[in-house]
C-alpha cells in the first residue's frame, strides 16, 4: 500500500492543475476533465475490503487537503467538486466520510459565505449536498493521532503553485523580516560610523539610503494593508447595496453604474500600461471573477469594461451564471436584463486587490518595493551600497 | 465579575479547540465535553441528525437551499442537472465496467501501481485474499450502522465517540510500528470503567502459581477475580477503580513518590467510576497508562474525537465497540500438534519437553508427565496457562 498514496497525490495534484489553468470555477469544467481523465477508476483494482477502506479514506483525506487555505479560492473550489466526486465514486459500503476538524470549520464557514455571496450556485449546492448527504465526520483532528506508533506518517507539503496570494506582502514583511532589517540597517550603520572619520556621524558622502527606513517600511505596509481590508469592504458593501437594489431596479442606478465601470475601466488600462511589470502578479485565484465578468458582461453593452481588460482577454464559454441568466432574462423584458446584467457584472468585475491600485498606492507599492530590494540586496551582499536611495 | 466570567467563557472556548502542540502528533490539552458542545452549536443540527433521510425530504432541502441563495426554481434545476452525479461516470451508461480490474495502460498514477500490484498477482498461482484482511473488515463492519431495537438504547444526537487504542503491555520490537492490541470506540457519556471492563488482557485470565504436584487443584478462580484493582492516567489525574471493597489504590504508591522526587505538577488521585469521558481533560494522540494487575501496564492512546455520524454503531449498549484487534498466532500443543483448547499448560525446565518452555494441552500434558496413578514423572514446573489468541 506504500505508494498508493504518493500516486493518489499526484494524481489529485494534476487534475486540480488541469482546472486551475481552465481559470474557472465552474462544474461543467471541472466534471469535463474528471471524465476525461477517467478519475472514477481511482478506485478500481483488487483490493480487500477493508484496504478498499483504507485507500478511500486516504484519498478523501488528500484531497481535503486543497480545501482549505493557505490554498487559493479556485483550488478550494476544486478541491471541493473533487470531494464531492471521490465520496460519490468510491466503491466501498458503506462510505467513507470526509474529516473536517473545529479549528478548520470557520474556515469552511467562511468559504461557504464566499461562494455563496459570489452567486457560484454550483459550488453552493455541491456543498450543501455533501452535508446532507452527511458525507463528513466533524472531529477534533483532520487525521487519526497516534504517536507515531502506527503508520508511516506522510508528510504533505504545501503545493506552492495552489497557494492563494493576496496575502504576499504581509508574508513578505512580517516582525521578524522587520526586525532583521532593523537590525542590518544599525549594522549598516556602525560600519558606515567606523570608516567614517566622526564616531557618532558616519560621512556625508556615505549616506546612501535614507535613514528611517524600518519605520517607513512599516508605514507602507501597514498602509497597505489598510487599503486591502477597506477595499475588500468596499467590495462587499456594493454587493450588499446592489442586492438591495435589486429589488426597485433603478435605471439611474444602471448608468452611475456604468460611470463607475468605464472609470475604473480607465485607470486600470493607465496604471496597467504603467506598473504591471513590477507589480506582485495577479492572484490566481481571483481571475476566475474577471473571466467571469468577462463572460457575463459580453451580453451586454459595457464595452468599455472589457476594453479595460482587453489585454487579458480570454477565450471561456460563458460560464453557468451567463447562461442562466441568458436563458432567466430571455423571458422577462429587455429593460430589466440590461439592469440585472450591469448590476451582476460590477460587484464581479471589482478585480482582485492588487490588480487595481490607485495613483498614491502604486507610488507607496513602489517605495515599497525599492526598499525592500535595497535593504535586501544590502544584507545579502554583505554591505555593497545599494545605490537607489 | 461580568467581565471575568466572560474571560472564562473566552478561555474555555479557546481551550475547547483542539490544536496541535506538535504537528502531526498530539494536541494540546483540551477539554472533552466542552469540545463535543463546540460543535453542537457550531453545526447545523441537520448536518449531524442521526435520523434517517425522509423520501420526500430532498425536495423540501432543494426548496430550502433556492430560498437560501435567492435562484429560482428553473435555475435551480438547472443547477442540479449540472452538478448531478451522472457527471462523474466515466463509463457508458449502460456498461457496468469490472471494478476489480486495471483496464491497460492507465493513465491515473493510482492506477499504475495497482496496475503493477495486479500483474505480479498474474504470476501467482493462488490468489486469494488474506485471512487477516477479511478478519479485520468483518470486525469493522459488523457493528456498522447498527441501530437499536429499543429506542431507548439509541444514542443520542450530538454525541462524541472516543477512538481510542489499547498497545501491548509490552511493546515488542516488531509490533511497535505496525500493531495495537485493539481498537475501541467507546460514548463520551460513558464511565471510564466500562473501558476498563472491556479491555480485553490475558494476565486477566491468568491464574498464578506452579502446580506441577497437585494438577488437578489448580484453583478456577482467574486473577481478574483476585486483584480488581486498575487505573487509568490522563493529563496528571490516576483514576482508580473502587466498585469493589477489596479494590486498592493503587495509585497511592506513586503519589508519595512524586511529592519528592517529581515537582512539575501536583498529581491527583480520582475515581474511575464517577468519571466519564467527558469530563477528560486530555490531548489527542498522548500516550497515557491504563495499570491492573498491579503492574500489567498498557499504554493507551486516543486517537480521534468526532461527533457520532449517521453510520456509526447506534446502539448505546453495544458501545464499547471493538473496531480493530491483533490477530495473534495460537500456540499448539507440541505433543498432539493441535489448537490448544480451553485447559492448557506450559512448563519449564521440563526433562521431557524439547524446549522450554513448552506449551501442552490438558491431555497431552498428564499422558506425558503423570502416571496413570497421578504421580508425577521427572522435574518440571508445570503452570496453567492462557494463550494470547484466546481472543481472537
Amino acid at each position: 500500500m506504500e505508494n498508493f498514496s504518493d500516486a493518489a497525490k499526484s494524481d489529485c495534484e494534476s487534475l486540480l492543475h488541469r482546472f486551475q489553468r481552465t481559470d474557472s470555477v465552474r462544474y461543467e469544467e471541472f466534471s469535463a476533465i474528471w471524465r476525461d481523465m477517467k478519475f472514477s477508476t481511482v478506485f478500481y483494482g483488487k483490493m480487500a475490503a477493508n484496504e478498499k477502506r483504507f485507500f478511500s479514506r486516504e484519498i478523501l483525506a488528500i484531497a481535503s487537503h486543497y480545501f482549505l487555505p493557505p490554498y487559493s479560492f479556485q483550488i478550494r473550489v476544486g478541491s471541493l467538486y473533487l470531494l464531492y466526486g471521490l465520496y460519490n465514486t468510491q466503491l466501498c459500503s458503506p462510505k467513507e466520510k470526509i474529516r473536517i476538524a473545529l479549528k478548520d470549520w470557520d474556515e469552511v464557514l467562511r468559504f461557504q459565505e464566499d461562494v455563496t455571496s459570489a452567486q457560484h450556485y454550483d459550488a453552493a449546492y455541491i456543498m450543501r449536498r455533501l452535508f446532507l448527504d452527511k458525507a463528513f465526520y466533524f472531529c477534533a483532528m483532520p487525521e487519526m493521532l497516534c504517536y507515531r506508533m502506527g503508520k508511516r506518517q506522510h508528510k504533505h507539503p504545501i503545493c506552492e503553485e495552489f497557494r492563494d496570494r493576496p496575502a504576499r506582502v504581509k508574508d513578505l514583511v512580517n516582525l521578524e523580516t522587520l526586525e532583521e532589517v532593523l537590525n542590518v540597517h544599525e549594522h549598516y550603520h556602525k560600519m558606515k560610523c567606523a570608516i567614517s572619520a566622526s564616531a557618532s556621524q558616519p560621512d556625508s558622502s556615505l549616506s546612501l539610503i535614507q535613514q528611517d527606513l524600518v519605520p517607513q517600511l512599516k508605514d507602507v505596509v501597514l498602509d497597505f494593508h489598510n487599503w486591502q481590508e477597506k477595499r475588500t469592504k468596499r467590495v462587499k458593501q456594493s454587493v450588499k447595496t446592489n442586492s438591495e437594489e435589486d429589488n426597485d431596479a433603478d435605471a439611474g442606478q444602471g448608468s452611475s453604474q456604468q460611470d463607475e465601470s468605464s472609470r475604473r475601466a480607465q485607470l486600470l488600462a493607465s496604471i496597467k500600461s504603467k506598473s504591471y511589470g513590477q507589480l506582485v502578479e495577479v492572484s490566481k485565484s481571483r481571475r476566475h471573477r474577471q473571466t467571469e465578468m468577462e463572460s457575463s458582461g459580453s451580453g451586454s453593452d459595457q464595452g468599455s469594461a472589457q476594453a479595460g481588460c482587453g489585454g487579458r482577454k480570454r477565450k471561456t464559454p460563458p460560464s453557468l451564471k451567463a447562461r442562466i441568466a441568458k436563458e432567466v432574462c430571455s423571458k422577462v423584458t429587455p429593460d430589466v436584463e440590461a439592469v440585472e446584467l450591469k448590476e451582476e457584472a460590477t460587484p464581479l468585475s471589482t478585480p482582485w486587490r492588487l490588480s487595481i491600485i490607485t495613483e498614491k498606492d502604486e507610488e507607496l507599492e513602489k517605495d515599497y518595493l525599492i526598499f525592500v530590494e535595497g535593504v535586501w540586496s544590502e544584507s545579502s551582499r554583505g554591505g555593497k551600497k545599494n545605490l537607489k536611495s | 465579575m461580568a467581565t471575568s466570567t466572560d474571560v472564562g467563557d473566552l478561555d474555555v472556548a479557546k481551550i475547547s479547540v483542539p490544536t496541535y502542540e506538535y504537528k502531526g502528533v498530539n494536541t494540546k490539552v483540551f477539554h472533552v465535553g466542552s469540545f463535543g458542545k463546540l460543535w453542537g452549536e457550531k453545526l447545523n443540527p441537520d448536518y449531524f441528525s442521526l435520523q434517517e433521510n425522509a423520501a420526500n425530504s430532498e425536495e423540501a432541502e432543494d426548496a430550502a437551499f433556492a430560498e437560501e441563495v435567492g435562484i429560482s426554481a428553473d435555475v435551480l434545476e438547472e443547477v442540479k442537472f449540472v452538478c448531478s452525479l451522472d457527471t462523474l461516470r466515466c463509463h457508458p451508461e449502460n456498461e457496468s465496467p469490472d471494478t476489480e480490474v486495471v483496464g491497460p495502460n492507465p493513465s491515473l498514477q493510482t492506477l499504475r501501481v495497482q496496475k503493477r500490484k495486479q500483474d505480479y498477482r498474474e504470476t501467482l498461482t493462488i490468489d486469494k485474499t488474506c485471512r487477516s484482511n477479511i478478519y479485520a473488515s468483518e470486525m469493522e463492519c459488523v457493528t456498522e450502522r447498527k441501530r437499536p431495537a429499543d429506542p431507548e438504547a439509541m444514542v443520542a444526537e450530538g454525541e462524541i465517540i472516543l477512538s481510542i487504542n489499547i498497545v501491548y503491555p509490552v511493546i515488542f520490537k516488531r509490533f511497535r510500528k505496525h500493531r495495537q492490541h485493539q481498537t475501541m470506540r467507546v460514548l463520551g457519556s460513558q464511565k471510564l470503567t466500562e473501558l476498563r471492563d472491556s479491555i480485553c488482557c490475558v494476565s486477566d485470565l491468568q491464574v498464578s502459581g506452579e502446580f506441577s504436584n497437585m494438577p488437578d487443584l489448580a484453583p478456577e478462580h482467574i486473577n481478574k477475580d483476585h486483584y480488581k484493582s486498575a487505573f487509568f492516567f490522563f493529563e496528571g489525574v490516576f483514576y482508580n477503580d473502587m466498585r469493589y471493597p477489596e479494590c486498592r489504590d493503587l495509585s497511592q504508591t506513586i503519589l508519595d513518590w512524586a511529592q519528592n522526587h517529581y515537582t512539575h505538577d501536583k498529581l491527583q488521585a480520582a475515581k474511575m467510576e464517577e468519571a466519564t469521558f467527558n469530563d477528560l481533560k486530555i490531548k489527542i494522540g498522548f500516550p497515557y497508562l491504563y495499570c491492573h494487575q498491579g503492574d500489567c501496564e498498557h499504554i493507551i492512546i486516543i486517537t480521534d474525537i468526532r461527533v457520532a455520524h449517521r453510520d456509526d454503531c447506534l446502539d448505546k449498549t453495544l458501545y464499547p465497540v471493538i473496531t480493530k484487534k491483533h490477530w495473534v498466532q495460537t500456540r499448539k500443543c507440541s505433543v498432539c500438534n493441535m489448537y490448544i483448547p480451553r485447559k492448557r499448560w506450559v512448563t519449564s525446565k521440563d526433562c521431557f519437553a524439547p524446549m522450554d518452555p513448552c506449551f501442552f494441552c490438558d491431555k497431552c500434558f498428564r499422558m506425558l508427565h503423570y502416571d496413570t496413578h497421578g504421580n508425577k514423572l521427572g522435574e518440571f514446573l508445570a503452570y496453567p496457562y492462557v494463550d494470547p489468541g484466546t481472543f481472537n
